[in-house]
């Protein structure tokens, strides 16, 4: 093998490195994961799934490079386990894939696999999620690509790979908040640059050490407390009470009367206490636990040594405090989405604050509110993105001059009727983009069929209709369709016009005339006259309009 | 139909559509799954990738004497192994389900409804 070419036999060491690496981490692996079940299991996952690859390349003991990277490849798709291990088979199915069937590989071609490595697993995800070993490998994969055009030693490559594969992996918790909250970093990507540790080991032919990982004992205690205060909400949930953490100093006197076991040791732990993390080499150990009994936990270590950096904490009193305190933070930020809408009465105010909308202009037939009130409003608003829904035709101009007065991206749905603006607020969606949300919200709208009743201040007539003063007037959607002097009368026969056999859900807005007996005689009426409909009764407290209706 | 939680303060009724919905969301986020399908695509088209507001068509949420089954119609990628991926999207599932609804499932069956090649 030289620096500049590796054949079929390098690459094997390589895989087989990088799978012996991972067997000896994965228990730390494990610890870390918190992401997207934390279930602990990464780790064993990527080994059995890395184990079952090597296996392949084993048996095959090929001098042919693109023939020990399919071997790999096909060993890692049959034993793929979990989450991880399938991202890993895809990872390597399309670095065998850019192997292109050469005999030996060079910097260019290495460089050339893990770019396709990466461009096969980001095919196979719906939405990719970024901060976990995808994202590793896309960074280490640029890196490749980018020193290839200059560089022609694989150890150089590889080394450089293996260190963006770091960088990326420490960046994890920026771009995966779980990651951040919990304190570590991504599991599967700790595992990826595990595997490409054994790979540069191999290519410069030493030896890793059994568990050579950077991985802070503290990450690992993050990840178990993250995973303990998953499970309960409540504090009087925690089954152990406190986090104790100690290191033993071995002392060979006290070893030699009892010998230190692992295994042992960690078994006894358990069955006092949960969370645990045991980590020792021959000088020391350290270890997490929550328990109801430190003091017993802490007499354990010390049957093998002196007791160094203790740390005992109780969690209940610190779950109280972090519940009192997030009850209290409260957010003065930026919204992202807000709703400006116009309407009169008390009622339709309250109904319309409580479907979501940010401020309610008072205003509506007799009183239009201007450009400035409007202007005024998304300013209070205090959002990125304003809808504004001006509920009345007569208010919808000056909404179209607020909307490009203002300062933040505003939007008017032209809504001409309350119940318009009632049916466009309840087809808003937070997460869809402004436009978006102005086409649903107009588009529903136009399904609402929208009736009123009021009455005529002086003697009229309107497309051949005459009307009193005084008399009542049932219009739907700006056409007059019944007229009486009596109110009940003309509600009737306005709904006889608007209700169709189609027609599912009657909502009654009443106004500040009608009474509470008005209102229950017409809804016992509506609800003999026309029994699949459904209705639906609101206090709108409305000046002018007795009675509003939207039927669907 | 709807899932009925009862608790001291009164009654918390969720819609299966609710479930339906962060089950699917969950779904197309776990590796190897490109799609959500219909669960009967003869007369939805065949394989036919549902967008987000439909999900519903794809998965079914059954209540069987207080048991809560979801059965999910999904489509993944051409070369993953597909009883893992299968396994990833249960597990995801029932965690994501638990957290939020705090609702156990007590099956998540997937239907694979189509494999999808990707072009090179």
């Amino acid at each position: 093998m030289t620096a500049e070419k590796i054949d079929g036999v390098a690459l094997t060491n390589m895989i087989l490195a990088g799978a012996h690496h991972l067997t000896n981490n994965a228990k730390k692996i494990d610890a870390l994961n918190v992401f997207p079940v934390p279930d602990g299991d990464t780790g064993t996952n990527m080994n059995l799934s890395m184990t079952s690859g090597a296996n392949e390349v084993k048996k095959l003991k090929s001098e042919h490079a693109a023939d020990v990277a399919n071997a790999f490849s096909k060993g890692l798709l049959m034993g793929a386990r979990g989450n991880s291990g399938v991202i890993l088979s895809q990872i390597f199915r399309g670095f065998a894939k850019g192997m292109d069937n050469k005999e030996t590989v060079t910097v260019k071609d290495l460089a050339a696999c893990f770019d396709s490595g990466v461009k096969t697993a980001y095919k196979a995800v719906m939405k990719p999620v970024e901060g976990t070993i995808l994202t590793v490998a896309k960074d280490a994969a640029k890196e490749a690509i980018k020193l290839a055009e200059t560089e022609n030693n694989l150890i150089v490559l590889m080394e450089k790979v293996l260190a963006e594969a770091k960088a990326s992996l420490k960046r994890t918790p920026d771009l995966l908040p779980v990651l951040k909250e919990v304190g570590v970093v991504d599991s599967g990507g700790q595992g990826l640059v595990t595997i490409y540790e054994g790979f540069l080991a191999a290519l410069k032919g030493e030896e890793l050490p059994e568990s050579s990982l950077e991985l802070e004992m503290e990450e690992m205690v993050n990840a178990e407390h993250h995973r303990v205060t998953q499970d309960f909400m409540n504090t009087s949930d925690i089954v152990f009470g406190y986090c104790t953490e100690f290191m033993v100093k071995f002392e060979s006197d006290k070893l030699a009367e009892n010998p230190y076991d692992e295994e042992a040791f960690r078994q006894e732990l358990s069955e006092i206490g949960d969370s645990l993390l045991v980590v020792s080499d021959d000088e020391i150990v350290k270890v997490h636990v929550h328990s109801e009994t430190p003091g017993t936990c802490l007499s354990l270590g010390q049957r093998y040594g002196s007791l160094i950096n203790m740390k005992i904490e109780n969690m209940r009193e610190q779950h109280i405090a972090l519940v009192g305190e997030s009850e209290k933070a409260v957010s003065k930020e930026l919204e992202e989405y807000a709703i400006v809408t116009v309407a009169m009465g008390k009622g339709l105010k309250a109904l319309f604050e409580s479907l979501g909308a940010s401020v309610v202009i008072e205003g509506g037939q007799t009183m239009n509110p201007s450009t400035k009130d409007i202007t005024d409003a998304i300013n209070k608003a205090n959002a990125r993105n304003v809808i504004i829904l001006p509920n009345n035709k007569n208010i919808r101009m000056a909404a179209d001059q607020a909307a490009e007065l203002a300062e933040v991206d505003a939007v008017v749905v032209p809504t001409t009727t309350i119940p318009q603006g009632i049916t466009a607020m309840l087809a808003f969606h937070p997460e869809a983009d402004i436009l978006a949300n102005k086409e649903a919200m107009d588009e529903a709208r136009r399904q609402v069929k929208t009736g009123q009743v009021t009455y005529a201040v002086r003697d009229t007539q309107i497309e051949g209709i005459p009307i009193k003063n005084g008399n009542f007037m049932g219009i739907e959607d700006g056409k007059i369709k019944a007229t009486h002097q009596d109110k009940a009368e003309t509600t009737k026969l306005l709904l006889q016009e608007m209700i169709s056999e189609d027609s599912e859900i009657l909502t009654i807005l009443y106004g500040e005339d009608v009474d509470k007996k008005e209102i229950d005689t017409l809804v016992a009426y509506i609800e003999d006259a026309y029994e699949d409909l459904e209705i639906e009764v609101h206090h709108g407290d409305q000046p002018i309009y007795s009675y509003i209706f939207s039927v669907e | 139909m709807s899932i009925e939680i009862n608790t001291k303060d009164g009654q918390v009724t969720i819609t299966n559509d609710v479930i339906a919905t962060i089950a699917g969301g969950t779904a197309v986020e776990c590796y190897g799954i490109v799609g959500m399908a219909s669960k009967s695509q003869i007369r939805d088209g065949i394989a036919e990738i549902l967008r987000k507001e439909n999900y519903s068509r794809g998965i079914i949420v059954r209540q069987e004497d207080d048991k809560l089954h979801i059965d999910m119609y999904i489509i993944v990628s051409y070369g993953t192994k597909i009883s893992e991926v299968a396994s990833n999207v249960q597990s995801q599932v029932k965690y994501t389900l638990n957290k939020s609804l705090g609702l156990n499932i007590d099956s998540v069956n997937i239907y694979i409804q189509g494999v999808r090649v990707a072009k090179d």
